[in-house]
């Protein structure tokens, strides 16, 4: 069992030491994020509409915009020069691959999340220091379904002739269940209810996550097969 | 000599199947369209529920076809699974497809909008692009094992979505007509007996249409691979 994660900690590193080495991806998600968010202020009128009711949408559309920039990437960079059969080669289970990919997907998003909510902050003009807890609750939650179900079909995309194209036209659709209720919880929370009243939208989220964490596990193997 | 045997023998089912098809149909747009009376405050209009409900009963019925082929695929690793979840997905989209256009066509007198937000009707359509996204998958690569299984794997995490698109859709808004068929009332309670007759017909003909089609769809992929196989088999020999 130790094996396994030292396995998976690996894999990470390994994202790591790469994005510390090239600085492309980062960046290029952040101004991305950025850039997202100001188009959508300049297409919305916000002395028209409360910021609080607009605000978690486009919040949440540079977030996954942003995310799949760095899903297309995650395994484009293993299939050049062949490091995907590299490590496909490597005597370990397939999932640990998943495992990693996904988890260095999600710590690079969060990253990037962390620096674009002061900015979401300062630009809509809202508050949210004081929810900050349940906020990142409700992130953290978002965030690793998106991973989840991301890594998969961005492992299963890398493979295709036009894979920048594919990757959101496959994974947006079954994002929307989660897009919904992310959105909903993080306007409820900026409108001032509290995380316990909206248990339906906690528990459909996290049933999400960890559904397609488990579907992950069991067609893993049937993806990264040559 | 087999071969043509067993094509001949396919080709008497299918021909029976067509002709029960035929007959239900016809017995379908009889009843839709003499039989049944009128809806007393919807109008005629009210009579293109005969075909939005088996439609959509057709194309859900399709995409579990595909869950549970896509399963069998990954499982078994036959060729035979793959047809099968390729056939149901097209004929799925399609009646997705028309789902989606009727519904509209009803909506604009009786709700005096197209289209809205509501929960079913959203859902349809996320269903419709899972599916349709599914189709395009397909089309983008190259036949063989890599498509079988990717498609499968994408049959598989679409259906499981169903029940994450259905709470969500519903948690946000909803105004579609209640069920009548199956309601808390009990079955077939909320509908006169001469409507819900009809609309057995009219479920009946779709399934049958949806064997068939399916039926036809296999017989032609089948085929395709059969010409597949004859020309590598006549290149190499050459």
């Amino acid at each position: 069992m130790n094996l396994y994660f030292n396995q998976i900690a690996a894999i990470v590193w390994k994202d790591f030491v790469t994005e510390l080495k090239t600085r492309e991806l980062l960046s290029a998600m952040f101004i991305f994020a950025l850039l997202v968010i100001l188009i959508f202020i300049f297409s919305i009128n916000l002395s028209i509409v409360k910021a609080s009711e607009v605000g978690p949408g486009v919040l949440w559309v540079a977030f996954l915009f942003a995310g799949t920039i760095g899903l297309n990437r995650s395994f484009m960079l293993e299939k050049e020069n062949g490091c995907l059969m590299g490590l496909m080669l490597v005597p370990a289970d397939r999932t640990t691959i998943y495992f990693g990919k996904l988890i260095s997907n999600f710590i690079f998003l969060s990253i990037m999340e962390l620096f674009i909510l002061p900015l979401f902050m300062i630009f809509f003009n809202i508050e949210i220091l004081e929810y900050l807890g349940p906020l990142l609750m409700v992130i953290f939650l978002g965030t690793l379904g998106f991973c989840a179900l991301g890594t998969l079909l961005s492992s299963l995309s890398s493979n295709l002739k036009t894979r920048e194209i594919m990757l959101p036209i496959l994974l947006y659709p079954l994002l929307i269940p989660i897009v919904i209720g992310v959105v909903r919880m993080t306007g409820q929370l900026l409108e001032g209810v509290p995380l316990l009243d909206m248990m339906k939208w906690v528990g459909l989220t996290a049933s999400f996550d960890i559904i397609y964490i488990g579907v992950s596990i069991m067609t893993i193997d049937h993806i990264l097969e040559e | 000599m087999m071969d043509q045997e067993i094509n001949e023998d396919s080709g008497g089912e299918s021909s029976i199947l067509v002709w029960l098809t035929g007959i239900t149909f016809f017995a379908a747009m009889a009843a839709i369209f003499l039989f049944v009376p009128t809806e007393k405050t919807e109008g005629p209009i009210q009579r293109i529920m005969y075909f939005h409900i088996p439609s959509a009963w057709l194309s859900f019925f399709a995409f579990f076809i595909v869950f549970v082929s896509s399963i069998l695929f990954l499982w078994k690793k036959e060729r035979e699974w793959d047809i099968y979840a390729n056939a149901s997905a097209e004929i799925g989209v399609i009646f997705c497809s028309l789902v989606l256009i009727t519904g509209p066509i009803w909506a604009k007198p009786i709700w005096g909008t197209w289209w809205v937000w509501d929960a079913r009707l959203t859902s349809t359509l996320i269903l419709w692009l899972i599916y349709v996204a599914y189709l395009m998958l397909r089309a983008q690569t190259d036949a063989g094992s890599m498509r079988a299984r990717y498609a499968a794997v994408l049959g598989i995490v679409g259906f499981l979505n169903i029940p994450f698109i259905h709470f969500s859709v519903l948690w946000w808004r909803t105004f579609h007509p209640q069920p009548k068929v199956i309601s808390s009332e009990g079955f077939g309670k909320g509908m006169d007996p001469s409507m819900l007759a009809t609309l057995g017909v009219s479920l009946g003909a779709f399934t049958l249409l949806y064997f068939l089609l399916m039926g036809q769809r296999i017989r032609q992929e089948k085929l395709k691979d059969e010409i597949d196989r004859l020309k590598r088999e006549k290149l190499f020999s050459s």
